[in-house]
């Protein structure tokens, strides 16, 4: 468990939150060691979550790449269709162990929205999701799915009305019910202890692709490729396979040709933002950059304070790609494969297919398909009119 | 005067500290003196001056809405470099921001500009006690005090460690919330958690902030024992409604004249 990562992370909060912030590390270790709480939380994976999600073998891609093979890992078939169920679940089972009675959370695609708006729902407690404005009007599909739960949706309109805004207000809500209220934030950012937390709950991705691709080709991937937003499947993806030879590499969103979109790793500087040390898109005074992606679950002007350290240590390689090409990528996996995959891993789908092209064909490429396309189907057909 | 010893001064005449608080706008620039200097005739005993950040997580709609419009208006650390300069020549200053403005700066290099500018505090409002080791040496050497926050709910072990580590004063947060005080928040007695920060740090002045908005809220933080109170909100929503610096002051004034308790 670890409060930095090398000069990053930390916890840069007002005082306020901080006995809450104490009470979650101390009823996070402590589960961390109950068979009992594994238990519940292995189970309510599979029953509930549909765990393990499959490695599929995506034969039409690769042959469009003609390189190396290219594999999905699918948790786009969880439940409520992302993978911030894993996460969800997993604090939602620290709030009620915790004993706190309301979840508020942030959402920008809504996919993390919609699983807190699930777990509530499971577990018996009050939720209510930040949203901003602009992403409430491009993601209407998963606002509808949150009220169905019976979640309430509260619109954010300060700032960009986008998911660095609904942190924002997400943080003054619990600055303001913190005895009663669990913030069950769904990326590995924040201050500590979240982005430990956040990615501990993901690494069931990166623990059942070990397992499945030795048994699926008999050895780990050569390459593994994930979207980075906030960063979470990423670094779901990436931890279990940290230790290993396997390439690493994380995919942000480039926005519009010839912006900076919202790639924080790529384009920006250190900066703290949202309670932790990380890079972050700004001015020169400090000041927080606006963002622009076509997924709104990029659309971030920072990134977990991890992938920050995972940069500059080399571990894993980071690159920016642009909105057309992950609509592009879009198509490709919809017409070959069947798959519609939401906009966010589509970015991660169109450098796996680049990078398979350069690789031989014995090599295998793992991409984490984070969550399926539904939510996206206006946006995608906007695009290609 | 420094913010240090005008704050002991005061508490050494039991005379109840009030410190304004002034957003640092460019359009408004050319108000800060005349502003600073009626706070001083009402007899604020210092001045909090506060530099826009573009998420500021610990203010309720106002101030954020304040840092949103001198944003868009281009206020520049440059700006916060000027104000400084004027406000500090009529009340000892302390600025207050978030932690990324100072961080891009590079904390030696933004201490020692405010320090130049005449700023003798500095207030940042998400710098936790564990992330503020590098800060508080940049703080010393550039001579700036730099000021902690404490909060209800804190456990005591832990307020004596901020106690201890803060300079200038105390900075306790008055209530569960943002600021502001038509916000949603609750109020608790701080009696006790001033009781045992003062236990701890006896010669610490400990100001309470947050909902601070008429005679009746400062009259409660001083019968908590608190030896003064930071005001920020309603004063901006003042200075909305346009009210001049005289106006400013004579509100101001209502509050500074709330009698000190009798304390047996």
């Amino acid at each position: 468990m670890a409060r930095h990562y090398g000069p990053y992370g930390g916890a840069y909060v007002p005082e306020t939150l901080v006995p809450a912030l104490t009470e979650l590390e101390r009823t996070w270790k402590s589960a961390r060691k109950d068979p009992e709480f594994q238990r519940e939380l292995r189970r309510l994976s599979r029953t509930l979550g549909g765990r393990p999600t499959p490695l599929y073998f995506a034969r039409n891609l690769t042959r469009r790449a003609g390189g190396a093979e290219i594999w999905l890992k699918r948790e786009d078939l969880l439940h409520t269709g992302a993978h911030k169920f894993n996460n969800a679940l997993g604090q939602g089972l620290l709030a009620r162990r915790m004993g706190k009675p309301r979840l508020i959370a942030e959402t920008g695609a809504g996919q993390h929205g919609v699983a807190t708006a699930m777990i509530g729902a499971a577990l018996g407690l009050e939720t209510e999701v930040y949203m901003g404005s602009v992403d409430i009007e491009r993601q209407r599909p998963n606002v509808e799915r949150m009220r169905l739960l019976g979640a309430r949706v509260i619109p954010v309109t300060s700032g960009s009305r986008t998911l660095k805004d609904a942190i924002n207000a997400a943080l003054r809500d619990w600055i303001t019910n913190v005895r009663t209220t669990h913030y069950l934030l769904g990326s590995a950012v924040g201050p500590y202890p979240f982005p430990d937390i956040v990615a501990d709950f993901q690494s069931v991705i990166g623990r059942e692709i070990r397992r499945q691709s030795t048994r699926a080709f008999g050895r780990l991937p050569d390459l593994a490729v994930a979207c980075v937003g906030g960063g979470s499947n990423a670094i779901g993806t990436f931890r279990p396979l940290l230790s290993t030879s396997v390439e690493l590499l994380g995919v942000e969103a480039g926005g519009p040709a010839g912006s900076r979109g919202a790639a924080s790793l790529s384009s920006g500087r250190p900066g703290i933002l949202h309670g932790s040390l990380s890079y972050v898109l700004q001015d020169p005074d400090g000041q927080i950059a606006e963002t622009e992606s076509i997924s709104a679950g990029l659309d971030y002007p920072g990134v977990g304070p991890e992938h920050a350290w995972l940069k500059d240590s080399g571990r894993v390689r980071y690159r920016a790609v642009h909105d057309a090409d992950a609509l592009k990528a879009f198509h490709w996996l919809a017409e070959d494969e069947g798959i519609l995959p939401a906009l966010e891993p589509a970015h991660a789908i169109f450098a796996a297919v680049g990078e398979a092209r350069r690789r031989p064909a014995r090599e295998h490429v793992v991409v984490t398909l984070s969550g399926r396309g539904d939510k996206d189907l206006s946006v995608v057909l906007r695009g290609s009119h | 005067m420094d913010l240090t010893e005008a704050l002991r001064e005061a508490r050494e005449h039991a005379r109840p500290a009030v410190v304004p608080y002034l957003m640092v706008d460019r359009r408004r620039a050319g108000r800060i003196a005349p502003t600073v200097s009626a706070f001083r005739d009402a007899g604020a005993t210092a001045l909090e001056l506060g530099f826009p950040f573009s998420d500021p997580v610990a203010d309720g709609p106002v101030l954020e809405a304040a840092a949103a419009r001198a944003l868009r208006n281009g206020t520049r650390w440059s700006d916060l470099l000027s104000a400084c300069r004027q406000a500090s020549r009529r009340l000892p200053t302390a600025v207050m921001t978030y932690a990324n403005p100072v961080w891009r700066q590079g904390l030696p290099e933004a201490m020692g500009e405010l320090a130049a500018a005449g700023a003798t505090g500095l207030i940042v409002p998400d710098l936790s006690l564990e992330e503020s080791a590098d800060w508080r040496k940049a703080a010393r050497r550039a001579g700036i005090a730099l000021v902690l926050l404490a909060a209800p709910g804190i456990p005591f072990e832990r307020l004596d460690r901020i106690a201890r580590a803060s300079r200038g004063f105390l900075y306790l947060v008055g209530r569960y919330g943002t600021t502001g005080a038509t916000v949603a928040g609750t109020t608790v007695d701080l009696a006790p958690v001033v009781r045992r920060a003062r236990a701890g740090s006896p010669s610490l002045p400990i100001l309470i902030g947050f909902g601070i908005r008429d005679r009746k809220s400062v009259a409660r933080a001083l019968a908590a024992g608190a030896d003064g109170t930071v005001v920020a909100t309603a004063l901006e929503e003042l200075r909305n409604r346009g009210a001049p610096p005289a106006i400013l002051a004579r509100w101001l004034r209502k509050l500074i004249e709330v009698p000190r308790p009798h304390v047996g």
